[in-house]
């Protein structure tokens, strides 16, 4: 017992100077706890290096003493794994369907399920059509028609503009190019240059040349990484055309002179 | 009918399967709905039981037939006893192999049948004709190799042997050819500036095989079957160890777990240089799969793999620590004092040098093998030594400092996107949670067991050991081993498999299914615990069933030491 209390002490003692120590150096708190964890981790095993031996046992009560062992092991992984932050899947799901759309729009199964939807709803709309037609008279059908089919106005185009660069910045999210690329302070490990400035030195038609090709630029600083070809050659594979202009226009926003995005320069 | 013509009919049951799926192509057939655990989780199940079996019987026989040539060599009965007896079980998980394999087929067909049906057309000969010969073969070679053991004996011993090395090589070309569709699932051929479909259309069958993965996943499973095999072996000695009755068993089966632990460790030494080898390769395959893994989904389940590797190294060591008290004159070993100090500076100077010199650049090793060899080269040289004790309990404080390392992640968040301060590692203090210092702890793990089996080494030379006389808290250890090291290879594996994220090829094959997304590592952990007590269960039972007769029928012990005194 008293080598317990004198390693427990000991440890209490480390943890407390690491959880002191890793404040002075302004650690988030849950980094100090986990410091402090390490160190009552080393009391416990210096605790089991110098713990009496263990009396044999045999019979019914090793068997008892096993099984009782299994279960703790499988509850302290279960348990230990569930302590983890875990990452939820519904934030997944959605991106995961949005990205597989097209290509599911293009198996056979697809187009068969896309011609019913669309028979479905063109079923629907006749219907709908008709109960309006009843309801209203022929005229009045035809002045609806022709109010609205002047054309998109300014404000209707500046929206479409608008929606397009949406569709860049989701492409962002869903491709994770922010896994490796900063962009407005946000993501990169510096596997790829940061790009808020991008536009300064690539037009739209360039970008999306290397988002297609990514042989085609190198960034300066980066000809390991360029070498190695770090950035995937799969997006010419995994997006359609508009997704990649839609993306590439986008960063063709970024103009950011503050930022010390590194210059591209052209290979291909 | 015998044990040989049951699973004879087993592999040609299998054939038949594999031939018969490839034949009866049921294009437009709807998958199956599995109730409760859904289609992917039903796969994974049975896919990763199969692995698991299969794991042994590819390992087990690499260390049998090691072990029966040492005894051979040295004239020690006791090696020749231990091979036999693994052998015998896995003679038993041979069936298990096939039929976990002819159901995992099965379910797979059912649950998936479009996906199943393409990879089986893209490796149609390997399926239909070259696994199954090999799996003829090598189920031949088992039952022969086993069936001959005591009829070649004396001059035909080296006979016997060959037949192991050739069943050895069977097994091994048998792995070798089903990691090619495997991970070829992971990183499918692709080339320059084609499309992966345009490429994988003019690919032969060898280009399919030979894919960025293969090799790196061939080494990875070959030396993780031979520690599974290790670990196992230690877990069959534990569970004799406590059923014995003699002192003469007690002693033969402290013998063979600490045989079967050497083997898993000295394997599971390699493990981590395996596990970075293939992580590098499909990282150099596809940089997004690099931040999938270590930065975002799965970052939690390197954390579990690290909490997991710690143990198994503390556990490891433990054993060791437990098996030097049992030799008498242990007290009187001694060791330079450079190999405490290498162990203590090993982390910060490796972290230092290969942040410099990242990999693969050699230079890192002109500073790292002066530092680890210097208690090998210089120590006779310096006049300072210290107690084995001491360098032992420096060393677990290391191995605490290693696993302190590889644990600390970037951050403690899911995934990188929620990513705040709060949770984040100071940016001075992030080259804690980069590959540098992750490898640093992984190779201080490494060699601090390394050390601590050179002064095992020394005590045995100066001192005696009791066979037999271990604490018996080491039997749990062992147990705890086989248990972590299995529990460990179904979460490395889940990992490999959800690495294809949203296809079942990667980039190729999509998964239009509603479980085509990262499960959470809580439920992992379920299904892979649950899997872990299914197959040890049937070990247990295996091993039961198998060893268990010849104790009561007065089995003479052919490779009992001395209990106590003998070395």
């Amino acid at each position: 017992m008293g080598n317990v209390i004198k390693k427990l002490m000991i440890g209490l003692v480390v943890g407390g100077a690491l959880i002191g120590v890793t404040r002075a150096l302004e650690f988030p708190v849950i980094f100090q706890m986990m410091f402090f964890a390490y160190a009552m981790l080393g009391a416990v095993v210096f605790m089991i290096l110098d713990a009496p031996a263990l009396t044999p046992m045999s019979g019914l009560k090793s068997v008892i003493v096993l099984v009782v062992f299994y279960i703790v092991l499988c509850t302290v992984y279960i348990s230990g794994a569930s302590m983890w932050p875990q990452y939820d899947p519904e934030d997944e799901k959605g991106k995961i369907a949005k990205i597989l759309k097209p290509k599911f729009a293009a198996t056979q199964q697809g187009k068969a399920e896309e011609l019913i939807a669309r028979a479905k709803a063109l079923d629907e709309q006749t219907k709908a059509l008709a109960v309006r037609l009843k309801a209203l008279g022929g005229d009045q059908a035809t002045k609806d028609q022709s109010a609205g089919g002047s054309g998109a106005s300014p404000a209707t185009a500046g929206a479409a503009t608008g929606d397009f660069m949406k569709l860049g910045e989701e492409q962002w999210q869903l491709q994770e190019c922010y896994n490796c690329h900063k962009l407005k302070g946000e993501g990169g490990k510096k596997r790829g240059p940061e790009l808020d400035n991008i536009a300064t030195y690539l037009s739209v038609d360039d970008i999306k040349q290397k988002i297609l090709d990514p042989k085609s630029f190198m960034a300066e600083g980066f000809e390991k990484e360029y070498e190695k070809g770090k950035m995937p050659d799969k997006y010419k594979d995994l997006m359609e055309e508009k997704d990649v202009v839609a993306l590439a226009s986008w960063l063709g926003t970024f103009k950011n002179t503050s930022v010390n995005t590194p210059k591209p320069i052209k290979k291909k | 009918m015998k044990t040989w013509q049951r699973s004879l009919m087993a592999a040609f049951a299998l054939l038949a399967l594999f031939g018969g799926v490839a034949y009866a192509q049921a294009p437009g057939a709807p998958p199956v709905e599995f109730p409760y655990t859904g289609n992917r989780t039903a796969v994974w199940i049975v896919a990763q039981l199969h692995i698991l079996f299969a794991g042994f019987i590819l390992g087990a026989p690499i260390f049998v037939v090691i072990s029966e040539w040492l005894g051979y060599r040295k004239q020690d009965p006791r090696y020749d006893r231990l091979a036999k007896e693994v052998t015998k079980v896995t003679v038993i998980l041979y069936s298990m192999t096939a039929l976990t394999g002819g159901l995992f087929i099965f379910v797979l067909l059912a649950t998936y049948p479009q996906f199943t049906t393409w990879l089986i057309n893209h490796f149609y000969l390997l399926f239909a004709v070259v696994y199954p010969l090999l799996f003829i073969s090598e189920t031949i070679l088992l039952y022969l190799y086993f069936y001959t053991w005591d009829s070649w004996k004396g001059e035909k011993k080296a006979r016997h042997i060959a037949l192991g090395v050739l069943l050895n090589l069977i097994g091994t070309i048998t792995l070798f050819v089903i990691d090619g569709p495997t991970s070829f699932m992971n990183t499918p051929v692709k080339a320059e500036g084609i499309s992966p479909q345009e490429f994988l259309a003019t690919a032969s069958l060898w280009d399919k095989v030979a894919n960025y993965s293969w090799m790196p996943l061939n080494l990875h499973r070959l030396v993780g079957n031979v520690t599974f095999g290790g670990f196992v072996a230690g877990l069959i000695a534990a569970y004799m160890f406590m059923g014995a009755k003699k002192d003469e068993e007690r002693a033969y089966y402290d013998w063979m777990g600490f045989v079967g632990n050497l083997i898993g460790v000295g394997a599971l030494l390699f493990l981590p240089f395996m596990g970075y080898l293939l992580a590098y390769e499909l990282c150099d395959y596809d940089a997004s799969i690099c931040p999938y893994m270590m930065a975002d989904q799965l970052s939690m389940f390197f954390e579990m793999q690290g909490a997991m590797i710690g143990l198994i190294f503390l556990a490891s060591n433990y054993y060791i620590w437990l098996s030097m008290k049992r030799i008498e004159g242990v007290e009187k070993v001694r060791m330079t004092i450079l190999a405490p100090i290498a162990m203590v500076l090993l982390p910060l100077v490796m972290t230092k040098v290969m942040t410099d010199y990242p990999v693969p650049d050699p230079m890192s090793l002109a500073f790292l093998l002066p530092l680890i060899l210097a208690p090998f080269t210089l120590g006779r040289l310096i006049p300072l030594t210290v107690s084995a004790r001491t360098v032992i309990k420096v060393g677990f404080l290391m191995v605490v400092v290693g696993d302190a390392i590889w644990l600390t992640p970037h951050g403690f968040v899911p995934t990188g996107a929620k990513l705040v301060a709060e949770l984040e590692l100071p940016s001075d203090w992030n080259f804690l949670a980069l590959m540098p210092a992750k490898n640093s702890a992984a190779f201080t793990l490494v060699f601090v067991t390394v050390v601590n089996y050179v002064i095992y080494n020394r005590a045995i030379s100066q001192g005696t050991i009791v066979w037999g006389k271990i604490d018996f808290a080491s039997q749990f250890v062992l147990i705890f081993l086989a248990f972590s090291a299995i529990w460990t290879m179904g979460l490395m594996g889940a990992v490999r498999s959800l690495l294809r994220k949203y296809y079942h090829t990667y980039n190729l094959l999509p998964d239009f299914t509603a479980e085509s997304f990262t499960p959470t590592l809580s439920y992992s952990a379920w299904w892979i615990t649950g899997i872990t007590v299914v197959f040890y269960a049937v070990v247990s039972f295996a091993i039961i069933v198998t060893l268990r007769p010849s104790d009561s029928k007065g089995h003479a012990p052919e490779g009992s030491p001395a209990p106590a005194g003998g070395k």
